[in-house]
């Protein structure tokens, strides 16, 4: 067990050193020169002095690899560097302020991912092939085929100008999450209801079942106490890499409702080109990834018996 | 039962709840607007804030009113020297910053100081430029000589000056107090000038708040409140406004055509558009062998059809140009004559040049006529203009390919003269016509590389240095005609449409116009209803 989780912690950190060489490399790959597009970003015109001087002030001078050990170490310290399109923030302080909308966003979005699926998963399952379960089959299909940027779209137009029962934008009360939360997470409640349903269906058919109405507990109880228990272990699984999903799916979303998290400054760092902010929001997307697959995996080792006994093999 | 009524109360009191919040309507007394980025670092002295929120705080010595005339301002009055190098300024004497410190000839001094300071950054401008080399000789360009006046030097007569000073930036006023250190060069501590209003509250990408000032030294503005919010998406923008969570959206770059033409008829809803701002064009390179003969320059300008671009493409947003500016900028309303859509003349101008008809090519000396149109990948209507003109030159037989890339790579591409045509679009008012043909005489920007296959290159470069220079407003016409009609019989500019700003709105907002910056938003002006 030891060995194992000493082998995945120093396979997390060769990943996260990749993962930290590429965030810095990919945005120094691009075509642009960043003390210039430093200089227009500002609307400054870019004469070959600014360049200069600019280059000088961004340390653009220093050759490729010692500009990436100077990165390195100062991300280490959570110090990314200063934003090009305002000078006066750091990229740290930028993340800082978004992160707490994208977290908000991010819960309200899990809530009603749980709130919905597991009840419709299970009722679905239950009324196998009736009307509801056709209709939530076809919710289904469609839910995981529809884009999220249109379904957006398509939720401001029903709620905000058709009923105006919901905001279509901004974000100074719970009510402004809904839509953007919805919008976020249809896709995962289409999956999970599918991933809840199934497992119902094939643990239904198991003994304990039949052993269970045997023994004369009641259908709900062995429904909700009994087979809805052993169904969530594999959707626990895919809930663990869904946040991080839904976390990084805000990018879009964010954007059309006007929430200023860490998605809406990911696109507005590309447009603007803001190098360091994209840089800095790579590494930490890459960092959660990696961070979530590396505890889920201990996790599954520690409640698998057989993940453990290969590991002490291994 | 109970548990039935519990679960319908509780859904009618969310839908009710909901309901009151859905249909949020912007207060009376304010004015509710939308951006698509943050206030950022509204620096009077730097670029890196927005214009509009910078123009509500801080003033200048000069006001460039609806039709770009320089009016006193901060500054009562001016008088140039005769020989266009010294400038003496009268300054209001009731003015205050919003931090109480007294604006005079001393705070306007500290200000034009650490421009100076900073005069890399600006060395776009010429006025730092002529400045600065008064500085280098140890004289110090800006002097006061009296506690209202103030004295500013160039090494060189320099006529666009009192234009300059009259743009949002970089000649704005802030309390020095506010300086970090003793410059704003490295930012400031706070946002005092002598602006009409006041920043309350800016919640980073989220809101921003503006209040009238209350001891504001002219005439108060009819808006109490402004508050302007940060919608990225161009879709939601629109929806914001129809929801009535928005009253206003401002700007080429926040307004499509499409958008525009959406609201045009809308019941409760205002568009308004302004003269022409700048030109959109191509840039034919006349180093290129196939664009060098200026028959065919003229020829592809023959070939265009305007009309249509306007009509169909812009859907009547832009009007056709002719010219490389339009009648209404200083300086251009000059006769002549325009390059009309006609292909009949284009074939005999191609055919005098060597190109003949070849099946459906033409062909010189073996060589096919082809041509690369390069544009920036992110601008959309750029692509559907190329389009259109490839399917139309390609009848007359000139083969064209179009190459779409990154904004950068393109930029590089144009400053490194590397292209046959490219898109390009004016500065637009204030800075046309002085700023963009200055801006010719360096190896900057995709004009300077395209110019370099002309004989008058070198009479082009001095009629733009002699016109800048000019203190005679006679001779300074007459070098710009000059550079105009050179330019526009060499045909070394297409130009396409004259791009006109526009606003959409609720019927709350009144007298909604138009600054002659395309990126001011004349707020002080607006009232509402």
């Amino acid at each position: 067990m030891h060995v194992y989780i000493i082998r995945r912690t120093l396979i997390a950190l060769a990943t996260l050193l990749a993962v930290s060489f590429l965030s810095f490399s990919l945005v120094n790959l691009t075509p642009a020169n960043p003390a210039e597009v430093a200089l227009r970003v500002n609307d400054v015109i870019p004469t070959p002095e600014a360049i200069q001087e600019m280059k000088i002030e961004l340390g653009m001078d220093k050759p490729f690899l010692v500009r990436y050990a100077i990165w390195l170490e100062r991300c280490a310290h959570l110090d990314f560097g200063t934003s090009f399109t305002n000078t006066n923030r750091t990229v740290a302080g930028e993340l800082a302020r978004s992160f707490p909308y994208t977290l908000k966003l991010t819960s309200v979005a899990l809530v009603l991912l749980i709130l919905i699926s597991l009840p419709v998963g299970v009722a679905s399952a239950v009324w196998k092939d009736s009307l509801f379960d056709k209709g939530v089959r076809f919710i289904i299909f469609a839910g995981t085929s529809v884009p999220n940027y249109w379904l957006a779209f398509l939720l401001i137009w029903l709620f905000s100008l058709t009923w105006k029962i919901l905001p279509s934008s901004g974000t100074s009360s719970l009510a402004h999450y809904i839509l953007p939360a919805l919008s976020l997470n249809t896709l995962y409640i289409a999956t999970y209801v599918r991933l809840i349903r199934n497992s119902m269906l094939e643990n239904m058919k198991e003994n304990y079942t039949l052993y269970a109405r045997a023994r004369g507990i009641s259908e709900k109880k062995i429904i909700w106490l009994h087979v809805l228990k052993n169904s969530l272990q594999s959707s626990i699984t895919a809930l663990g890499i869904g946040i991080v999903r839904i976390l990084s799916g805000t990018v879009v979303i964010e954007n059309i409702f006007a929430i200023p998290g860490i998605g809406r400054l990911c696109v507005a760092s590309i447009f603007n080109r803001d190098y360091p902010t994209l840089q800095a929001y790579i590494f930490i997307m890459g960092v959660f990834f990696v961070l979530t697959n590396f505890s889920i995996d201990i996790l599954h080792c520690m409640v698998d018996p057989r993940l453990k006994t290969r590991a002490q093999h291994a | 039962m109970r548990n039935k009524s519990l679960i319908v109360l509780l859904v009618l009191t969310m839908v009710f709840g909901l309901t009151a919040l859905g249909q949020a309507t912007t207060a009376k007394d304010t004015l509710v607007m939308a951006n698509y980025r943050d206030l950022r670092d509204l620096n009077p002295h730097l670029y890196g804030g927005e214009i509009f929120g910078q123009n509500l705080l801080f003033e200048g010595l000069v006001f460039l009113d609806q039709t770009g005339n320089p009016t006193p301002w901060l500054a009562e009055s001016w008088k140039v020297s005769p020989d266009g190098k010294l400038y003496t300024f009268k300054l209001r004497d009731d003015v205050s910053f919003t931090d109480g410190t007294k604006f005079n000839a001393k705070t306007a001094k500290q200000n034009f100081d650490t421009l100076l300071e900073n005069g890399t950054r600006h060395g776009w401008l010429e006025s730092i430029r002529l400045m600065l080399a008064v500085q280098n000789k140890g004289k110090e360009a800006v002097r006061t000589t009296g506690e209202y006046t103030l004295e500013i030097e160039f090494a060189e007569p320099y006529y666009p000056f009192i234009v300059e000073l009259g743009v949002t930036r970089p000649f704005r006023m802030i309390s020095p107090k506010c300086f970090k250190g003793k410059t704003s060069k490295n930012g400031v501590n706070c946002l005092h000038g002598t602006g009409s209003y006041i920043l309350k509250d800016n919640t980073v990408d989220e809101y921003s708040e503006f209040v009238a000032n209350e001891n504001y030294w002219g005439k108060k503005p009819a808006i109490k409140k402004i508050i302007a919010k940060v919608i990225p998406d161009n879709q939601a923008r629109l929806i914001a406004l129809e929801s009535g969570d928005i009253d206003l959206v401002y700007g080429l770059n926040l307004i499509s055509p499409k958008a525009y033409k959406r609201f045009e008829n809308k019941k409760g809803f205002g568009t308004v558009m302004s003269d022409p701002m700048s030109t959109r064009m191509m840039i034919l390179n006349t180093t290129r062998p196939e664009l060098s003969d200026a028959r065919v320059r003229r020829a592809l300008q023959y070939l265009t059809n305007r009309q249509i671009i306007s009509d169909k493409i812009m859907l009547g947003m832009e009007t056709p140009a002719y010219t490389l500016f339009s009648k209404n900028i200083p300086c251009a309303n000059i006769d002549l004559e325009p390059y009309k859509y006609d292909p009949k003349k284009a074939a005999v101008l191609l055919d005098e040049a060597g190109w003949k008809m070849d099946g459906s090519i033409r062909k010189k000396d073996g060589k096919e006529l082809k041509i690369t149109l390069t544009y920036d990948s992110d601008k959309v209507l750029e692509r559907t203009i190329a389009q259109y003109l490839q399917s139309m030159w390609g009848k007359s037989g000139v083969k064209m390919k179009i190459v779409g890339e990154e904004e950068q790579a393109h930029r590089d591409r144009l400053k490194g003269g590397d292209f046959d045509i490219s898109f390009n679009i004016s500065w637009g008012t204030p800075y046309d016509p002085q700023s963009f043909i200055g801006a010719m005489r360096k190896p900057v920007y995709g004009d300077y590389a395209a110019q370099q296959g002309l004989k008058e290159k070198a009479q082009i470069d001095q009629a733009i240095l002699d016109a800048l220079k000019s203190v005679d407003i006679k001779k300074r016409q007459e070098h710009y005609t000059y550079i105009l009609k050179t330019l526009h019989e060499e045909a070394v500019y297409l130009p396409l449409t004259y791009e006109r700003n526009r606003a959409i709105f609720s019927d709350k907002v009144k007298d909604v116009g138009f600054n002659p910056s395309q990126f001011e938003i004349p707020l002080q002006r607006m009232k509402l209803q």
